[in-house]
């Protein structure tokens, strides 16, 4: 059973990633060792291995479903050792609870490791995701068509989560990749360096978080809104803007931006030679050349963007997911007249080149879905049909500037359709099985906010509010506080708690009360077992083996191995009573 | 433990059960009396069988048996013998009296003088026995079995209480059951005489020096000292001697049980023997319930 449950976390495994050919080897072993086992030192051993590949499991798979199954895990695998080393014959009520007896006196020592253990940076910020595989998203060569197949599919793309819930907007900007190279036909993105190693990571402030959690993609740029800070180390901005991470997140991915910080320093990053260009032959796109270079009479580039955003409200055009087949920008603006975001964006973005302002096509996702989980807070789902494209233009003065052509094609009519259709789901009613999916989210959002976020800067933030100046009495309680976990750990597993008897005479005569009997006065244990045998003996034979087991153990001079075993035959006949009594009981109840 | 030894000693109690039919319990707690090295008195009427268990005693483990009547006017002389002047040698010579022996049945003890009865007691402290300043050792194993009659009986007179506490048990045959009355009249129990030798006397000193090492617990030594607690809160609390002889008691049923540790069911099964002659102050029969038992049940044994 263990088993299934590992097997079916590896299939969530991709195959790439440098640890999960070890964690399949790790589970195939324990497999093949669980067919052959039949000692007691086999049998723990294969107890073993599966904690081991839990763990691996662990460090490669985060948010709540994994979680949980690892949780699952865990205790069956203690389940089956403490089966085996019960005597087997133990129902699997009995079992569970002691399973979840053992994780509860290994969790206040969890905790403050959890808490106070450092996180090694390369370590803990390792993505030790897998390298290759194909996923879909947006793409870092715009080609216009992309754009609209994707906005077709409803398949998730990210989910954010605000400290302010007022920020949720579902009307915001998330920029992933910037488009600054143009061939005459696409545009295209251009993978920045990498940054040095110590412009990497921000200090942390006070200021609020954005949580985000992002499903696997192709390219390392991530979703933001342009004024966040990144927290973690292996996470930077890009000098045209873009949120980069070390590799592209293959599998789901969570990290957390610092917000509210004022220094967005691309907007005022000077505009390369490239963003001004167009490189083309005049006979290359005649008309849009001409169109733009019209423009260029007017002496300041806000009156330029003005007269092509008076030029577009003019023209009739059209909005459609399917506009048809695409020739070229010429043919698009002049002749068809039809298209979605990703025409309006790549045409806005040529002409403006074409007018001598700097300009470049960015792509990412805008709107998105406000949901309000049962559990836990508020997020921002974004989808695939959320992808969208605009123009980023620079002013003189003003720096790089939002331009959503789109919006002004869609003039004519009633509204933006991309802006309506956002607006409908959100009003219309949801599936039950996406109403779900929305919920688990929230869960998994939550999960992942609370219990994963703990990093290493937030790791250092609480402890320095802990020990800081102000709060020395804090942090005082937080130590007192971890020690007195740790020493309930340590009685957990050791003594139990007081009034929780480990002497196994204390539980037999616990065991014993089940059975409606008492010790008279002066009675020693074997004659109150042998008078139990009496009031039920079809059980003559386990009270008795309990008992010899129990005086050996109380009055016997016994070696180590000799009182293990002992014990052992104790709790197998303990067991074998308890199993009884719980049915008598059952019995007697209904 | 040597199961071979051990099959000897099964054989020794089944052996004397046979012959005294019905009392296994009692033959038990005897051969328990003689492993520990201890002196045992049996308190019971006449013509229940006080004297054949005390032969079958010894004859069952090879021991020299001998026998004396006590009445009022025997001497401790009579006991431990005397120094006889012999004319060829012209010299005294010591003629060992009846407390030479390894089994001494001492029948009817209370119907001698308090001068007697303390000459034989003396012995069974110590060990030997001196004779005109000679002090001469007595034969080891030295068992003795004491008889006594009931007090209701005529022309005795009762041990001292400083007497009693030197016999490490006192037992009780008592009526035999009806079924092993119907068996010693129809087919006659086995006689005394027939009985063959179980073990040897140096196997028995052997099985005296083991039952020494028999182990106890720290919880068991706690519930013997709590019961000897308990029985010093009353008229004629347990003596030191009566502790010690307790564990030893304990330590030798343990070992007819077969085991190698004393549990606190041994301990409860010899305190009766053990301690009720010396809670009583030889006058049984007086409480409703015996003292031993009033003081088991006060003393919990489940610690």
């Amino acid at each position: 059973m263990t088993h299934i449950v590992l097997l079916v976390q590896c299939l969530g495994l991709n195959l790439s990633a440098p640890l999960s050919w070890p964690t399949w080897v790790l589970v195939i072993c324990s497999m093949l060792k669980r067919r052959e086992s039949r000692r007691a030192v086999d049998y723990r051993l294969v107890a073993l291995l599966q904690l081991l590949s839990t763990g691996l499991l662990a460090a490669q798979m985060e948010g709540l479903l994994a979680s949980g199954l690892q949780l699952i895990t865990v205790i069956l695998a203690l389940s089956g050792l403490l089966a085996h080393e019960l005597g087997g014959v133990v129902s699997w009520a009995a079992l569970l609870r002691r399973s979840l007896q053992l994780l509860l006196a290994a969790l206040p020592l969890a905790l403050v490791l959890f808490l106070f253990v450092p996180r090694v940076a390369p370590l803990w910020s390792t993505d030790l995701g897998p390298r290759g595989g194909a996923v879909s998203g947006l793409s870092p060569e715009m080609d216009p068509l992309s754009i609209g197949q994707l906005a077709r599919s409803d398949a998730p793309a990210a989910r954010v989560t605000l400290d302010e819930e007022e920020r949720l907007n579902s009307n915001s900007y998330w920029r992933v990749l910037v488009h600054e190279q143009f061939d005459g036909r696409s545009w295209r993105h251009e993978d920045p360096p990498f940054p040095p190693r110590s412009g990497r990571g921000g200090p942390l402030s006070a200021g609020p978080s954005q949580w985000w959690r992002v499903e696997p993609s192709a390219i390392r740029m991530v979703p933001w809104d342009g004024a966040a800070q990144p927290v973690s180390t292996d996470q930077w901005i890009s000098s045209e803007g873009e949120l980069l991470m070390a590799s592209s997140p293959r599998r789901p991915r969570s990290y957390r931006l610092q917000q509210g910080l004022s220094s967005v320093g691309w907007q005022q990053q000077q505009p390369q030679p490239r963003d001004r260009a167009l490189p083309l032959p005049p006979d290359h796109l005649p008309r849009l050349q001409a169109l733009g270079r019209t423009w260029r009479d007017q002496p300041k580039d806000v009156d330029r963007l003005a007269a092509a955003e008076a030029w577009f409200r003019s023209q009739p055009f059209r909005y459609s997911l399917a506009p048809g087949a695409f020739v070229d920008l010429d043919a698009f603006l002049f002749d068809q007249q039809v298209g979605f975001c990703g025409h309006y964006a790549g045409a806005l973005a040529a002409l403006m080149r074409a007018a001598d302002v700097p300009s470049r096509v960015v792509s990412g996702y805008q709107g998105g879905r406000l949901v309000r989980p049962l559990g836990g807070s508020p997020y921002l789902d974004l989808r695939q049909s959320d992808a969208h494209a605009w123009v980023e233009v620079w002013l003189t003065g003003q720096g790089w500037k939002r331009v959503d052509p789109t919006r002004w094609a869609g003039s004519g009519q009633p509204s933006d359709p991309s802006i309506d259709a956002v607006v409908s789901a959100q009003a219309g009613p949801v599936p039950w099985w996406r109403w779900l999916q929305l919920q688990w989210w929230g869960l998994d959002l939550a999960w992942t906010r609370w219990w994963l976020g703990f990093d290493q800067a937030t790791q250092a933030a609480w402890l320095q509010a802990l020990f800081g100046e102000q709060l020395r009495w804090a942090g005082l309680v937080a130590v007192v506080l971890a020690a007195i976990a740790v020493g309930v750990g340590l009685m957990l597993s050791r003594g139990g708690w007081p009034g929780f008897h480990r002497d196994p005479l204390q539980r037999s005569l616990r065991l014993l009360k089940r059975f409606g009997v008492k010790a008279m006065p002066g009675e020693s244990f074997p004659a109150l077992c042998r008078r139990a045998g009496g009031l039920r003996p079809e059980l003559a034979l386990e009270f008795q083996a309990m008992a010899e087991a129990q005086q050996q153990l109380d009055h016997a001079l016994l070696g180590r191995r000799q009182r293990q075993y002992q014990r052992k035959l104790w709790r197998q006949s303990r067991a074998r009573l308890m199993v009884s009594a719980s049915r008598s009981g059952r019995s007697a109840r209904s | 433990m040597d199961p071979l030894v051990d099959a000897a000693l099964q054989q020794l109690m089944s052996s004397v059960a046979q012959v005294l039919l019905g009392k296994g319990e009692e033959v038990r707690l005897a051969l328990c009396c003689l492993l520990a090295g201890g002196h045992l008195l049996i308190e019971d009427r006449p013509g229940m069988g006080k004297s054949t268990l005390a032969e079958a005693l010894a004859r069952g483990s090879a021991l020299d048996f001998k026998r004396v009547s006590f009445t009022s006017d025997l001497l401790p002389a009579d006991l431990t013998g005397i120094n006889v002047f012999d004319a060829r040698t012209a010299e005294f010579r010591f003629q060992p009296g009846p407390l030479f022996s390894q089994v001494l049945l001492a029948d009817e003890i209370n119907r001698a003088s308090a001068r007697t009865q303390s000459a034989l007691l003396e012995a069974m402290a110590v060990g030997r026995v001196s004779v005109d300043g000679t002090s001469h050792l007595l034969p080891q194993p030295f068992f003795v079995i004491a008889t006594q009659n009931s007090m209701d009986q005529v022309g005795t007179s009762p041990l001292p209480e400083a007497q009693l506490d030197r016999f490490l048990m006192r037992i009780s045959l008592g009526f035999p059951s009806r079924d092993a009355e119907r068996a010693l009249l129809a087919e006659g129990a086995l006689d005394v005489s027939m009985l063959g030798a179980c073990i040897d006397p140096v196997g028995l000193q052997e099985w005296q020096r083991r039952c020494q090492q028999q182990h106890c617990s720290e919880k068991l030594i706690g519930y013997a000292l709590d019961l000897v607690v308990a029985s010093r809160r009353g008229a004629h609390g347990l003596s030191p001697r009566a502790s010690q002889g307790l564990i030893a008691a304990a330590k030798a049923w343990s070992l007819l049980q077969g085991r190698d540790h004393v549990r606190i069911d041994d301990v409860q099964s010899v305190f009766p023997a053990v301690a009720e002659h010396r809670l009583d102050a030889g006058v049984p029969g007086g409480a409703e319930q015996p003292l031993s038992q009033v003081l088991l049940r006060s003393v919990d044994a489940l610690p």
